[in-house]
């Protein structure tokens, strides 16, 4: 990468040395520890706790149960520990704290719980029929309909009527989530995994009925998210707060591998009947997607699985809707590209059978339903550069060499498959502050209070503002992770870096402007009485156009501002944009079939993505290649699986659920499309989730093409591909 | 209910090239001691069962799992944590190689990581670009930096992609 742009990341100095502190790491006196005791059953209540034998054993310093728990509001967020009820398997019925780690998971273990058990709903199958419209999906309606597309699928000269599966998943970032509650007199300090420090402390301030000034929430580093350190975090952690207000001392709570199960969101597992009509050039005349999934009995979420479906592709006759059934079971959350995700795997599997019905090229068919504007919105695109990613992308990976047959390709013994598939995840942004100051040596600083999820937000709000004031990269400091700084976005939904974007830029342009000011209006400086616009920063200096004079920032600042100089933003988006706004993409996929074994290969997956402006593509490039691995777990590898019977999670372990490693991982080519979108601010579409959108469906069409064996379930396994000779 | 098996013992640790000796439980890990006896957090806690590979260290210049082995089984060895490879303010070429091909994202795995590659190569395990592979999939990564730390190793090991 010879792109400037192409920082390393500012923060990875600090990472490969083991220096970067994360929220556990936190050191704080006197410190205790805290362990859960968590349910077996996935629904009754608690009779009886029986804490004695705990009580006596070394280090025990207290428990928190229904019983002595402290009432908190309800407000949005679900708790634990306010009542006995049961509402799944691995709830919390009660916390042990202790004086170290060890000595509170012996003390947890210690607890007597006594049960009393009501009959569960825990098989998904055995509810379908219970199912019910949710109030939304995701941030979209529940249902959709243009046209009349049953009476254009009777009409259609080709239509299929198809059946997709897509498993739960679990987001599983590598460090697992913990809180460390500190209530000082007047502040209450709370070091926590986030993906959003002001989202967690309105929910910490709601909870426990204080003003939000009355709490301070800081992650200087977060060790992933995915989905699973926002709101389906507020009830572990609030009740980690809980806790240190219960001893009254500072606790520290960490979630074991197995307890981030079923205590931190899961993706849904999915059930979608998906039918399309087409004409016989394979133009579809009609798409009806109708998708059910489980959520929990205390609260609601569904995934908009039926986004993809609404808007990918022109036509003029579609339905959709939403349906959710009530389980005794972990709540759903969002996962990286909820949604778009599992939806697309659907759509995207039945475009290739459609092609296959019509023995048509998948990408003929595609470009031959090409959306020029978003039908389901009504409104056009902000930009939109599918055709262009069709194109790189297929010339990059040679798709124009493919056989239309299946199983004409080999490598040995193996059978080769190509699959591909359509891309897009919608631009999402909301409100965001920023500052960006000089201090007094001539430093830059930027304050902006998001997180860095390992996304590369450090870097690109250092690049932003070093950019507009043209000093050296070297020269900027950026603070993030913390309440204090202004408020900045959540992490997640491709949402942050659309959000801060113009905020540190109108910061940024803001401090030239009063720098500028600065140098001509300080009776010091050599560049006094020079017209402003005759003024330009360049290198750590402010110079004049017009002459060979300048003033270097440092001098100007250790003489003009001793104190420093700040400029704050400010940015809202325009609710009433009056485009549609997608990322779009392109993923082709090879794949090798052991036809005997079953054994699914992924060799190469190339993928082209036009998402606007990109700021570093050095990071855009690992986000997309960790969004395509995020793909490459849902289609070959992930699936949460909770016993039909007792509703616990199987195998609640990284040895048993598996996910992508280093001996699996196909050789990646990545394609960034130039795309300046004058309609988004900063021109900014947000690029994490657009790598997992299309991943799964491009790979399940590739084993389609290797062996002739058709999919329909995620993920797809080794006994799916035993092709029968 | 005292049990002796559980009562805090005088242990002295090589960590680094420095003695620690403090006093931990005989049932302590290697992992828990580093990380809140020696505020050595460094070493990351991914599973605490050894199925992911965060807590990678060196002892004896070979790579173990620290939350699958007892402080009280590593004394006299000599234990080499992230904190430890490299040489003051020089990285280690590892080190160096991971910050060149952005063979990170959230930076939790990257220790363990880091070590695994450097106790594979002190091993003699790789010789190609395949083996590699093989050999670093105990360390689990979640942001997907897979191909950048393969890259990173190849760099170092001097072997081409």
């Amino acid at each position: 990468m010879n792109d400037s742009r192409s920082a390393p990341r500012l923060e990875a100095r600090l990472k490969v040395t083991g220096q970067a502190r994360y929220s556990a790491e936190t050191q704080i006196p006197g410190l205790l520890h805290a362990a859960l005791v968590t349910a077996p059953i996935a629904r009754g209540r608690v009779t009886d706790i029986d804490a004695s034998r705990a009580e006596r054993l070394p280090g025990f310093v207290a428990i928190m149960t229904h019983e002595n728990a402290a009432p908190l509001a309800r407000a949005a967020a679900v708790l634990h520990l306010q009542g006995p009820e049961v509402r799944f398997a691995g709830e919390p019925v009660a916390v042990v704290i202790a004086r170290s780690p060890i000595a509170a998971r012996r003390a947890a273990a210690a607890v007597d719980v006594v049960y009393e058990a009501e009959p569960a709903a825990t098989d998904f199958d055995l509810f379908l029929g219970e199912a019910y419209a949710p109030r939304t999906a995701g941030r979209t309606p529940t249902d959709s309909l243009r046209g009349d597309p049953e009476d254009a699928l009777a009409r259609a000269r080709v239509s299929l009527d198809l059946r997709y599966e897509t498993a739960a998943n679990n987001h599983h970032p590598m460090e697992p989530q913990s809180v460390i509650a500190d209530w000082g007199p007047d502040l209450l300090t709370v070091y926590t995994t986030t993906q959003a420090v002001f989202a967690h402390r309105a929910a910490i301030a709601g909870a426990f009925g204080l003003e939000v000034e009355k709490v301070r929430v800081v992650c200087e580093y977060l060790g992933g998210g995915f989905g699973a350190k926002g709101g389906a975090w507020y009830p572990g952690m609030i009740l980690g707060i809980q806790l240190a207000r219960h001893v009254g001392a500072p606790v520290r709570l960490e979630l074991t591998r197995a307890q981030m199960f079923t205590l931190v969101g899961r993706r849904q597992e999915t059930r979608q009947h998906l039918r399309l009509g087409a004409d016989g050039d394979g133009r579809l005349t009609a798409i009806a997607l109708d998708t059910v999934a489980p959520t929990s009995t205390y609260a609601e979420y569904a995934d908009a699985v039926a986004t993809t479906a609404r808007m990918m592709y022109a036509c003029p006759n579609v339905a959709t809707t939403h349906r959710l059934v009530r389980l005794n079971a972990p709540q759903p959350n969002p996962m990286r590209a909820p949604g778009e995700g599992p939806g697309s795997f659907a759509l995207e599997s039945a475009m290739d059978e459609l092609a296959h019905e019509l023995q048509l090229d998948p990408l003929e068919l595609r470009l031959r339903n090409f959306a020029v504007r978003d039908q389901n919105a009504d409104l056009s695109w902000s930009s939109n550069g599918l055709r262009e990613c069709y194109q790189v992308g297929a010339e990059a990976f040679g798709w124009a060499g493919r056989p239309l047959a299946p199983g004409a390709l080999r490598d040995g013994r193996r059978t080769l498959g190509w699959g591909m598939a359509a891309v897009c995840y919608p631009v999402y942004s909301m409100a965001s502050a920023a500052s960006v100051a000089l201090e007094s040596d001539g430093g830059i600083v930027v304050r902006c209070g998001t997180q860095d999820m390992g996304t590369g937000t450090i870097t690109v709000l250092g690049q932003l503002a070093a950019a507009i004031l043209d000093v050296p990269l070297a020269r900027v400091r950026v603070e993030i992770g913390d309440t204090l700084l202004p408020e900045g976005p959540y992490s997640g939904g491709s949402i942050a870096t659309a959000s801060f974007t113009p905020a540190v830029e109108a910061a940024a342009r803001d401090l030239r402007t009063r720098l500028i000011t600065l140098a001509s209006t300080d009776p010091a400086s050599s560049l006094l009485g020079e017209a402003q616009p005759d003024l330009v920063l360049e290198d750590g200096h402010v110079r004049s156009l017009t002459g060979n004079r300048s003033e270097s920032l440092a001098a100007l600042a250790g003489r003009a501002a001793p104190g420093g100089l700040e400029a704050f933003a400010q940015t809202t988006p325009d609710p009433d944009r009056p485009v549609s706004a997608f990322g779009f993409g392109a993923v082709f996929a090879e794949v090798a079939v052991d036809p005997e074994l079953g054994e699914v290969r992924l060799k190469r997956l190339t993928a082209a993505y036009a998402a606007g402006r990109i700021l570093n593509p050095l990071l855009a490039r690992s986000q997309y290649v960790g969004g395509l691995i995020g793909g490459i777990g849902m289609a070959l590898h992930e699936a949460t699986v909770d016993d039909k019977a007792s509703g616990r999670v199987l195998g609640d372990n990284l040895a048993d659920y598996l996910i992508p490693v280093q001996a699996d991982m196909p050789a990646f080519d990545v394609h960034m499309i130039h795309e300046d979108d004058p309609h988004l601010p900063g021109g900014i579409k947000g690029i994490g989730m657009l790598g997992t959108v299309g991943t799964a469906g491009a790979i399940a069409n590739a084993v389609f093409h290797a062996t002739g064996v058709r999919i329909r379930r995620l993920p797809i396994r080794i006994e799916d591909c035993i092709v029968q000779a | 209910m005292t049990d002796p098996s559980r009562e805090p013992r005088a242990l002295t640790l090589r960590v680094n090239g420095v003695d620690h000796s403090l006093a931990a439980e005989p049932c302590a890990t290697l992992l828990d001691v580093l990380r809140d006896g020696l505020g050595l957090t460094g070493t990351k806690k991914g599973c605490d069962m050894g199925a992911c590979g965060a807590c990678t260290v060196l002892v004896d210049d070979r790579r173990i799992n620290a939350c699958l082995t007892l402080a009280a089984m590593q004394e006299g060895r000599e234990i080499v944590t992230i904190e430890g490879l490299a040489d003051g303010e020089d990285l280690h070429p590892m080190q160096q190689a991971f910050i060149a091909h952005d063979a990170l994202q959230c930076g939790y795995c990257t220790p363990g990581q880091i070590l695994s590659a450097v106790g594979l190569l002190a091993e003699g395990r790789a010789v190609d670009l395949a083996q590699v592979a093989e050999q670093m999939s105990g360390n689990l990564c979640r942001c997907g930096a897979h191909p950048n730390i393969l890259a990173a190793i190849a760099e170092v090991a001097g072997l081409r992609a």
